[in-house]
């Protein structure tokens, strides 16, 4: 591995200034996106936080510090990950175990690892580590996995949902379990199974919901119609709803959305803080945000394509899945079209467990560029 | 540095990735399609209910309730209902999560009955959405402090200070002024414009209810923004309230005081007009009230009150019919002359009893010996009811009903009071309605001594007696003297011509001896050097006596050991003559006596105010 390395520093090509900066960057397109995107976001924390300064200045270390993270990853070759990262998988399971174990009082579901210093929800690094971890296991030969590599992926994957729905979050323990899944899918697990697994869950649905709890139960109900509880469940969607459509076209203005800026909007610095642009920026403002998602998904997706080795190009696919698949269940959320789930707004919404795991998820994908600019 | 076999591999698994990620990514383009449409329904095609959904959220306006307007006397400009600043504990519902928590704690610290508790959850939960809701009314300065060392407990709750109704004379004027109370859920209902608080109150009864519109004033309203608690960030808009009238009764202080003493806590009633402008001077009703048991939070003094059998909210003055008795043979003396079936010289033998024919039923006067030989001047002083019988039995109901209608018997006066009867004047129409009988005769003969079934309000009795008192105009009786600065103009309703004028002055003439005459009914209250006061007695049976083998006396002996059945004492009678100011009509229920116990009553209040009138001159 560490030949490797070496390797890699010996052949860098020097500009005559120095290090450029497309050098550092790798794919310049993709860091200015997720950099647009971003900057953007601790705007919008601004305002969505009722104009806490603190807020925003906690959300700037973690944006500095995630930046620079990916910026480190990125300079590595991407397969000396390949073996750290299916080890990974050992040590979210610990943390997952551990907030079984030891709950934190100050939350009313145990997704939280308390450092001193700081705080983090192990559900948000897991699903990203997931789909990384089964990548890296499936693609540790350069051949095409066995069944028995799907089947033990699998379990894995089952595992780590199965404990965070223990936690309890229903809505966690499914995105984990699908962004474990996208890299079995991805590497052309039969169909035929999955077409099984379907009518399998489908007969079994009316089971699966009566074991669910009260409040997963009201979630998914409260969407079918969220006029029934207007100050419960769909009470945060109707005033979500009602600051999206009001923001109209072009919006009201930075820092002057009525629903936001006078707390109609529920966690609106968090899960909820596409409301807070689209009620501000208007069409227009989610318009330009999609935009610069786009770029990102789309250079992400070169990247993977490009990449020569199938690791590289399976766990950055699965990376880009994984993000946009992020995006479309939060807005989803917001603009309520599915239950509410605890997923923040990639690169925007408040909470630097969510934001750091991007960053550094990107600085891998970006490691692959450098493959590839070979 | 690659095989080429790895190449294909390279190949393959690239094509294979890519078929996958197509599939993927078919599936994600249906749920972004769907959040696109969803995005764009709700920003471009529904905009506007959004917009006006959000408005709604965040703009509501506040009424803003000018202080009520205040009650007090014409006279001086004295106070008699003003408001004042009290404590009120209020629980915001929505901000806290445990309310019944807090309210326990509250409960033990300060001190607050559970029936109070009892009453805000009620409220609470008829209001489940409400921002503010009272708890407590009106906090003791010891609560108000217990309550300030303690507040970081219970976050939810807010101490604010409220102006409270107060009523400066306690019972004085209870009957006039009336009450406030809390307005009820069918009463906010009916206010579509939001004239009213949650926790406003308003008139009940009295005064208080009657220029309800005057006191509340005109509601003004500030728009505000709030968040999402409620809380006002900023004002946008402000229209101020027009401030509320002030009401400035015609009573008369000393007089009320010597009515409510009179009267010393006996069932019954005072009215006093000016029988020239029908202001009202006196109005007491006994027993009665005090009006500010009705603004405490704590409801026990007001639930004996309202359990009492005396009934001190009943309005006796204007609501309390009773039967005119002797005092309407004045009135039947000008019927019997304006019909000429008798003149002043007409003469009959009165020996105790009235018979229609021989052999009928006797109707017994009052006094078992009869009076002798009687005209009209003579019964009217001595009032004897054998006279009156004969009288009654030679007119028909119809008569008797047209002629007292004039006087206002049977109808309201109208006097912008809550709850005024209108008595009963019969007719041969309301005994076929009432009972399903025909009249009889007999029911005439009963009527010629106020008996039977007419009976009449101390109030319209007073407005009748004016119309004699004026010579035959009839002034609306009129409460309210001035509303803030403005005075209300005496309304008179109508004016009675009769045939032959100089009847008002004998009339009046008799009615003077009825005390001045040593045979007067009423001459226990005459004083050579006061005023002369032209009245007349009234004894109003409850019980009428039929036995004919006792005596009146023998049979009333055994009627009277039920204090409930014995006879109602009623004086009416105008002062001074000649130029009268004053009309008084005394009810004391079961006071037996109206010469003894009622006269006297009037008698004072009418000099008493002749010596006002003197100071004020």
């Amino acid at each position: 591995m560490s030949k490797r390395v070496l390797d890699y520093n010996l052949n860098r090509p020097f500009s005559s200034s120095g290090i450029s900066l497309s050098f550092i960057f790798k794919d310049t397109v993709l860091v200015f996106s997720v950099l647009t995107v971003l900057v953007f976001g601790l705007f919008m924390l601004y305002s969505a936080s009722g104009q806490s300064e603190s807020m925003v200045i906690r959300q700037s270390v973690y944006v500095v510090l995630g930046f620079m993270g990916m910026l480190f990853i990125a300079q590595i070759n991407p397969n000396s990950y390949q073996n750290i990262l299916m080890n990974l998988y050992w040590i979210g399971l610990i943390m997952l175990i551990y907030v079984l174990i030891f709950p934190d009082d100050s939350h009313v579901t145990k997704r939280w690892i308390d450092l001193g210093l700081f705080s983090f929800q192990p559900s948000e690094v897991i699903r990203l580590i997931l789909p990384l971890s089964v990548a890296a296991f499936l693609t540790r030969k350069e051949l095409k996995p066995k069944y028995s590599d799907w089947f033990i992926s699998l379990a894995a994957i089952l595992l780590v949902s199965f404990l965070i729905y223990k936690q309890p979050d229903l809505g966690t323990s499914l995105i984990v379990f699908t962004s474990g899944f996208l890299p079995v899918f991805l590497t052309g697990f039969p169909l035929i199974f999955i077409f099984f697994g379907i009518a399998f869950l489908g007969a079994l649905s009316p089971i699966i919901f009566s074991a669910l709890s009260a409040y997963q139960q009201q979630r998914i109900l409260t969407l079918f119609d969220p006029n029934a509880d207007p100050l419960g469940t769909g009470w945060n969607i109707a005033q979500s709803k009602t600051a999206i459509g009001s923001g109209g076209f072009f919006g009201k203005g930075y820092l002057s959305g009525t629903q936001s800026q006078l707390d109609f909007i529920p966690e609106s610095h968090s899960d909820f803080i596409f409301a807070v642009i689209a009620e501000e920026l208007g069409l227009i403002g989610i318009s330009i945000l999609f935009l610069a998602y786009a770029l990102i998904i789309y250079r992400i997706f070169s990247i993977a394509y490009g990449s020569e080795t199938i690791f590289g190009r399976l766990a950055s696919a699965s990376i880009g899945f994984i993000f946009l698949i992020f995006i479309l269940i939060n807005v989803s959320m917001v603009v309520g079209i599915i239950p509410v789930v605890g997923v923040p707004l990639p690169l925007v919404s408040q909470g630097g467990t969510s934001l750091a795991t991007h960053l550094l998820a990107f600085g891998f994908v970006l490691s692959v560029k450098r493959k590839s600019g070979w | 540095m690659f095989k080429i076999s790895d190449l294909q591999s390279q190949e393959a698994s690239l094509r294979g990735l890519k078929a996958r990620s197509r599939i993927i990514l078919f599936f994600l383009i249906i749920i972004s399609l769907a959040g696109v449409i969803q995005i764009v329904k709700l920003t471009v095609i529904d905009q506007e209910n959004y917009v006006t959904e959000s408005e709604k959220n965040r703009i509501i306006r506040v009424p803003v309730y000018p202080a009520r307007g205040l009650i007090g006397l014409a006279k001086d400009n004295k106070l008699l209902v003003e408001n004042i600043v009290a404590q009120q504990l209020t629980i915001n519902s929505k901000s806290t999560t445990d309310i019944a928590s807090t309210i326990v704690d509250i409960q033990k610290t300060i001190g607050i009955p559970e029936e109070v508790v009892r009453t805000f959850y009620k409220v609470l939960s008829s209001n489940p959405r409400n921002r503010n809701i009272t708890l407590m009314d009106d906090l003791t300065e010891e609560q108000v402090a217990k309550y300030l060392v303690n507040k970081e407990r219970w976050p939810s709750s807010n101490l604010e200070a409220y102006l409270k109704r107060y009523v400066i004379d306690n019972s004085l004027f209870s009957h006039v002024v009336g009450y406030t109370g809390a307005i009820s859920s069918q009463e906010r209902e009916d206010d579509e414009e939001y004239r009213y608080a949650i926790n406003s109150r308003l008139g009940k009864s009295g005064i208080e209810k009657t220029f309800e519109n005057e006191l509340r004033g005109k509601v003004g309203y500030r728009t505000v923004e709030v968040d999402v608690h409620g809380k006002e960030v900023r004002e946008l808009d402000k229209v101020l309230p027009s401030k509320a009238k002030n009401i400035f009764l015609s009573l008369d202080q000393e007089l009320q005081e010597l009515a409510r003493k009179g009267l010393r806590g006996r069932k019954g009633a005072v009215v006093a007009i000016d029988p020239n402008n029908g202001l009202v001077k006196v109005l007491v009703s006994s027993p009665d009230f005090n009006p500010n048991i009705f603004n405490e939070t704590a409801k026990g003094n007001l639930r004996s009150l309202s359990s009492d059998t005396n009934a001190p909210f009943f309005n006796r003055a204007i609501s309390g019919n009773y039967p005119p008795a002797s005092t309407l043979k004045p009135f039947l003396g000008l019927l019997g002359l304006e019909s000429e079936i008798i003149s002043w010289n007409t003469e009959i033998k009165d020996e105790g009893f009235f018979q229609i024919q021989d052999e009928g039923r006797k109707y017994r006067g009052w006094k078992e010996e009869g009076h002798g030989i009687v005209d009209l001047n003579k019964a009217i002083i001595e009032s004897s009811d054998v006279y009156f019988y004969e009288l009654a039995s030679k007119t028909t109901v119809d008569q008797i009903h047209s002629f007292l209608k004039l006087f206002g018997f049977g109808q309201k006066t109208g006097i912008q009071l809550t709850a005024e009867e209108e008595g009963v004047l019969p007719s041969r129409n309301w005994k076929l309605g009432r009972t399903g009988d025909s009249w009889f005769v007999g029911d005439t003969i009963n009527l010629g001594i106020g008996q039977g079934y007419i009976t009449t309000t101390p109030l319209q009795l007073a407005v009748a007696v004016s119309v004699l008192a004026t010579r035959g105009k009839a002034y609306k009786p009129n409460i309210v003297e001035k509303v803030n600065t403005t005075f209300i103009e005496p309304e008179l309703l109508y004016q009675i011509e009769i045939k032959e004028e100089r009847n008002w002055k004998k009339l009046e003439e008799s009615m003077i001896s009825v005390i001045r005459s040593w045979n007067g009914t009423a001459h226990n209250i005459y004083n050579p050097e006061d005023f002369l006061i032209a009245g007349k007695t009234g004894t109003a049976q409850i019980k009428s006596l039929t036995e004919e083998n006792l005596t009146v006396q023998e049979e009333y002996e055994n009627v009277r050991k039920d204090i409930k059945k014995r006879d109602h004492a009623i004086f009416v009678g105008y002062g001074p003559v000649p130029n009268p100011n004053l009309t008084v009509v005394v009810v004391v229920e079961n006071g037996e006596s109206g010469s003894a116990v009622a006269a006297p009553i009037a008698k004072l209040i009418i000099d008493r105010y002749q010596k006002l009138q003197e100071s004020d001159v």
